[in-house]
């Protein structure tokens, strides 16, 4: 039998139970071997029983957090929007796509309005978490190619998150599209997202520019689409604000257009 | 209040009750987070995912299926697990071993200053458990290796090291049943 065949035979899967209980398996395996338990009622009693098992050998490794932990923590919470529950009635507050849950919205045909008004908003709020939010969304879709990737972006916005500066902040114009970043201005990156401004039509991206007084916008890197997050880094102390605007494909060395959103840096600690 | 009444609150969107939450899981979610993962800055930033994920997911919790903590304590383990094998696959794996002689001497430190009855026991029946029981559920539970990487540093057949994982945990609930 081919090891495919027996990964899938039956008897084999259920010989899978501790170690998924342990978190042994591979991704892969384990991945099969959800699929197999949603249609295996005495698997699923099983397994449940010996994760409470496995869950015995975290007993011993309590250990106190470091201080910090707790305000970090906290503070993103604050600014973070739950996801909606099993039973509860709860609206999200942001596009369903952001959370992974359904495409992103075809463009917007409305025609291109003047340059909207934006309100930065001096504290972290829903919107500014759309950076953790999409994270999250990006993670629960995770496909196995994508496993790193996501991983990888996961630890670079963790990484801000945890800079004992780390602020956030968000704008958002008055049809309630919204940016939101997280900075820390001692590490000088910052992890921003777009949210509400739809797709673009083919050969167009959303290029995310640094603002600097006296000086030209430097590219801080294209956003990939969807509710991706763009980790910006080598932010100079001196950056007044952010500016995104919509280039050819590849992005420009330099605006070619208005920015459509713009947010003020200060209130996260930059423009000394 | 207890963790399972915290986190209903919780899904609700009460801040304060997640701040109580906190209070009652951040050292376990840590301590686990840190015995799998090692690098001290590493398991803050997981354990910093771990309990953002916690607030942001807790509408997913089903009394129904287990305790609150087992749900914590599970999804700590399983992203602490993620972030070691992404590291190893990273070839981080020498780095760590060689940071590990240091971690010990860590880990030793705070057992002493912690060492509670729950400790103890864990302790115990694992000390009750044959060696390869013992081996097969520690290298996966608490280092994060698959049943694969295991069966090959043990030099077992995969079947072996899946029935030791399996007798090892039955094993271990028959000695701390009584402690729950």
């Amino acid at each position: 039998m081919s090891l495919l065949a027996r990964l899938f035979h039956r008897e084999d899967l259920h010989s899978l139970a501790a170690p998924y209980a342990l978190d042994a398996l591979e991704p892969a395996e384990r991945v099969r071997f959800e699929k197999h338990l949603k249609s295996c009622d005495a698997c699923a009693a099983e397994v449940r029983a010996l994760s409470e098992d496995a869950v015995r050998l975290a007993w011993s490794t309590a250990a106190p957090p470091p201080v910090a932990m707790r305000d970090r923590v906290l503070a993103a919470v604050r600014a973070t929007p739950q996801e909606p529950g099993l039973v509860r009635e709860h609206t999200p507050q942001l596009p369903p796509h952001v959370w992974g849950t359904q495409p992103p919205p075809a463009r917007s045909r409305a025609p291109r309005e003047r340059r909207p008004f934006f309100v930065p908003f001096a504290t972290a709020t829903a919107a500014a978490a759309l950076v953790v939010a999409s994270l999250f969304a990006v993670q629960a879709n995770r496909t196995q190619d994508k496993l790193d990737a996501a991983q990888t972006q996961s630890r670079e916005i963790a990484h801000v998150l945890a800079a004992p500066d780390a602020r956030a902040s968000t704008g958002k114009d008055t049809r309630g599209r919204s940016i939101g970043v997280v900075a820390s201005a001692s590490e000088g990156q910052a992890v921003v997202t777009l949210s509400g401004y739809g797709g673009l039509s083919s050969g167009r991206v959303h290029q995310l520019w640094l603002m600097r007084p006296n000086v030209q916008p430097r590219s801080l890197g294209l956003f990939k689409g969807g509710d991706t997050p763009l980790v910006a880094t080598d932010l100079n102390k001196s950056a007044t604000s952010l500016a995104v605007t919509v280039e050819p494909d590849g992005g420009s060395p330099q605006p070619t257009s208005q920015p459509i959103v713009q947010l003020a840096l200060k209130s996260v600690g930059f423009g000394e | 209040m207890e963790a399972d009444e915290l986190l209903v609150l919780v899904a609700g969107g009460d801040q304060k009750a997640f701040e109580k939450l906190y209070g009652l899981v951040s050292g376990p979610v840590f301590g686990l987070v840190r015995r799998v993962v090692r690098d001290p800055a590493q398991s803050e930033e997981v354990s910093q995912e771990v309990l953002l994920e916690l607030w942001r997911s807790a509408g997913r919790f089903d009394p129904g299926r287990g305790s609150a903590l087992s749900w914590i304590l599970t999804l700590a383990h399983r992203r602490a697990v993620d972030r070691v094998r992404s590291a190893r696959a990273a070839g981080e794996r020498d780095q760590r071993e060689a940071r590990r002689a240091h971690h010990t001497a860590f880990d030793q430190v705070t057992e002493e200053v912690e060492a509670g009855l729950e400790r103890e026991w864990v302790r115990r029946c694992l000390d009750r458990l044959t060696a390869l029981q013992r081996q097969s559920v520690t290298l996966a539970y608490y280092d994060g290796y698959t049943y694969r990487e295991v069966a090959e540093r043990l030099s077992l057949p995969l079947g072996t090291v899946k029935t030791r994982m399996r007798d090892g945990l039955t094993q271990l609930r028959k000695c701390l049943g009584g402690v729950a």
